[in-house]
């Protein structure tokens, strides 16, 4: 395969996070949307009229067979992940999974089991970590400005009345209440992708405790839904804390990384990294100074953010198109991945051990 | 005969009902998502003691729950459709929802369906401006530069076309301007947009197709009930209509004070090329929310007519007048907005 050859892509899964998909392709050079494809054929063909696809299908295999497709987008709910792979691989198709990867960390090795013995690559939409900050971040951290990690903090924000939020609240069959560990094993992937390629090899101690905040009851099995989630885990000598929090306000989106040199904070919501300093001046000056150094910090994040804005790269999904543009590119030259596969396997290792404890009569299976 | 009223719970849905009671309809099934929902048909049961009303809750995205509920009803109202929430889920509220009705109601025979489909069908953008727009205007042929409720309501229309070719049932469609009512929204895009806590008044002086929530009903429950519609589509406005500038004048004067910013159309087409070659160029940096082709739908002025449902026998129950100071009236009881 060329450089320059256009990839045929495909979407199984017509859903709402497949508009986000079919928005990045819309604008990805290099490669095509040519064709959607949903067991609900009414919702295959909105997907494929409102971004100028001409072509839409409601069994995969018929798009496997008629479309030639170079990379087929998962979006389905995790359940049939494993199965709808196996079909795509088997077809000579790389595959792109939304997260969860699977329900359980041993479907998720078979999962890339399967990829591999096939010969084709698979990557999971992680995209907040190929957001600007935090390609950022990993620069800082590439350079030595953190020093070693001593302890990370990741907090995820969640809307139980925003407009996904509302849509598993108010159905009790929606495919997110129907998973062993619900709403947190849909969302705690990006809280654990950011805490475990901070972390030495090796599984990590995993020490969770969620509860439930809201007071209403539904009367259904939406009851049944912990809100909130702190999770406390060490490896090696970097401790790190975990916070899934439906309630405070804002909603917010952060990483914290404690190093031996530096403390960095990562704002993905407002697209900041800022670098805490240990102080150099004396006595009164030591405490006067910092906050204008702070300011000075974020007025710099606020301008490249305006040039990022400017060369128009400033888009809700800007770290999709960055991370496709990255896997995309190792398909082409057979180059590395832009997520290892042991990174994805370790944070659904880490997510069983998490829902083992939270939900300890669920079982593996939804 | 039996009704079955789909959306029963709804704005409009509540005033179906009501209206068939008041044309002496005794026996309704009335279908709603959730029986939390039905406290305003609890309240409308109350004063029809003699009548049987039956309040059923279905999700219309489970075909199982369905047929039952069909079977045995003479006559389906279908006015459920989703109103928000993102294309997906619109999509399966208001079109695979259709769609999984139209399957019940085809192993049912002898059903009369009765659709309140919407003026969003319309193909607008085409016509020139100040166009009468009446049942023969053709239906949308690029949905895709739409909004994403009046797709899913064109793709709900042609469905129940499609099955209406196929099967031997009668089929009456309605399709409403602009509903309004105690209960409503306040405005409708026809009149302008709130923008960061300004109203922009996009309207002008364009003829809104406004239909009061009682008579639109009203003209539902007169189509349905009147055998010779079968196959029909008829467009649903009332008399005396207002201009969006009329609307918002009085809007000022009875419900709230309120700043205004008037924006010309040709002013606002030009904004829309700007903002659609931007959103463009920017790889979907700021989402395209106005393009010319939206403008011009929603902001470029037509003519209507309600000639055709007169013809049937429709009058409106309630003046314009009377309507929109009963409106504004319950607009003015509203408590505040707490966001």
């Amino acid at each position: 395969m060329t450089q320059e050859q256009e990839l045929r892509v495909g979407i199984v899964g017509c859903g709402k996070i497949a508009d986000g998909h079919a928005e990045v392709l819309n604008f990805l050079p290099g490669a095509k949307l040519v064709a959607v494809c949903d067991r609900e054929i009414l919702l295959a063909e909105q997907l494929a009229v409102r971004f100028g696809v001409t072509r839409w299908y409601d069994d995969l295999a018929a798009m496997l067979a008629a479309e030639n497709l170079d990379v087929v987008h998962i979006t389905t709910p995790p359940a049939v992940h494993l199965a709808l792979t196996r079909q795509c691989v088997e077809a000579g198709a790389h595959v792109f999974l939304e997260k969860p990867l699977t329900l359980t960390a041993p479907e998720s090795a078979e999962l890339i089991a399967t990829v591999e013995e096939h010969g084709r690559k698979m990557s999971i939409n992680y995209w907040p970590n190929f957001d600007p900050p935090a390609m950022h971040f990993k620069q800082l951290l590439a350079e030595g400005t953190i020093g070693d990690v001593v302890h990370v903090e990741a907090f995820i924000g969640y809307d139980l009345s925003g407009a996904y939020g509302q849509a598993l609240m108010g159905d009790p069959s929606h495919w997110v209440n129907r998973l062993p560990g619900k709403l947190f094993q849909n969302m705690m992937d990006h809280i654990f992708n950011r805490i475990v390629p901070l972390f030495p090899a090796g599984d990590p101690e995993v020490h969770a405790y969620a509860y439930k905040r809201r007071p209403a009851m539904m009367g259904n099995a939406t009851d049944e839904l912990l809100d909130e989630l702190r999770v406390v885990m060490k490896s090696g000598t970097v401790s790190a804390y975990g916070t899934l929090c439906s309630h405070a306000r804002p909603v917010a989106n952060t990483m914290k990384v404690y190093g031996t040199k530096n403390t960095v904070e990562v704002d993905f919501n407002l697209r900041t990294v800022i670098v805490a300093k240990s102080q150099s001046y004396p006595s009164a000056i030591g405490r006067l100074v910092p906050p204008f150094q702070m300011a000075s910090q974020f007025l710099a994040a606020g301008r490249r953010n305006l040039v990022a804005f400017r060369r128009n790269e400033f888009q809700f999904f800007a770290g999709m198109s960055t991370l496709l543009e990255l896997f995309y590119a190792a398909i082409r030259t057979g180059g590395p991945l832009p997520i290892p596969y042991e990174e994805i396997l370790s944070v659904a290792r880490v997510m069983d051990d998490v829902i083992g404890q939270v939900y300890p009569n669920k079982g593996g299976a939804a | 005969m039996k009704i079955l009223i789909t959306g029963a719970g709804g704005f409009l849905g509540k005033v179906i009902v009501e209206r068939l009671l008041q044309h002496g309809e005794t026996d309704l099934r009335a279908m709603v998502r959730d029986t939390s929902k039905a406290e305003g048909l609890r309240d409308i049961a109350s004063r029809y003691p003699g009548a049987n009303i039956e309040i059923v809750a279905v999700n219309l995205r489970h075909p199982a729950e369905i047929l039952p509920v069909v079977q045995g009803c003479d006559v389906v109202i279908h006015a459920a459709a989703a109103l928000k929430g993102s294309a997906a889920e619109m999509f399966m509220d208001s079109v695979v929802a259709s769609r999984n009705l139209l399957d019940a109601i085809v192993q049912v025979s002898g059903i009369r369906v009765v659709l309140v489909s919407s003026f969003g069908v319309f193909g607008v953008a085409v016509l020139d401006r100040f166009a009468l727009v009446d049942e023969r205007t053709p239906l949308e042929d690029r949905p895709q530069n739409r909004d994403i409720y009046s797709y899913s309501k064109l793709r709900q229309e042609q469905l129940f076309w499609e099955y209406r070719a196929k099967h031997p049932f009668e089929l009456v469609v309605l399709r409403p301007g602009v509903i309004y009512g105690p209960g409503g929204g306040h405005f409708s895009t026809r009149v302008g947009l709130n923008l960061f806590g300004v109203f922009v008044h996009l309207g002008g002086s364009n003829a809104l197709p406004l239909t009061y929530v009682d008579n639109c009903a009203e003209a539902i429950v007169v189509a349905a009930l009147n055998p010779a519609t079968d196959g029909q589509v008829y467009n649903v406005i009332d008399d005396e209509l207002l201009t969006a500038s009329q609307y918002l004048r009085q809007y000022k004067k009875q419900v709230k004070p309120m700043r205004s910013i008037p924006v010309p159309f040709v002013v606002m087409m030009q904004l829309s090329r700007l903002v659609e070659r931007y959103s463009t160029r920017s790889k979907g940096q700021l989402p395209a929310i106005f393009t010319p082709y939206k403008t011009r739908v929603m902001w470029g002025g037509n003519r209507f007519s309600n000639a055709k449902l007169k013809s049937i026998g429709w009058q409106p129950i309630i003046s314009t007048k009377d309507a929109l100071a009963a409106t504004f009236a319950a607009f003015r009881a509203e408590p505040p907005k707490l966001k």
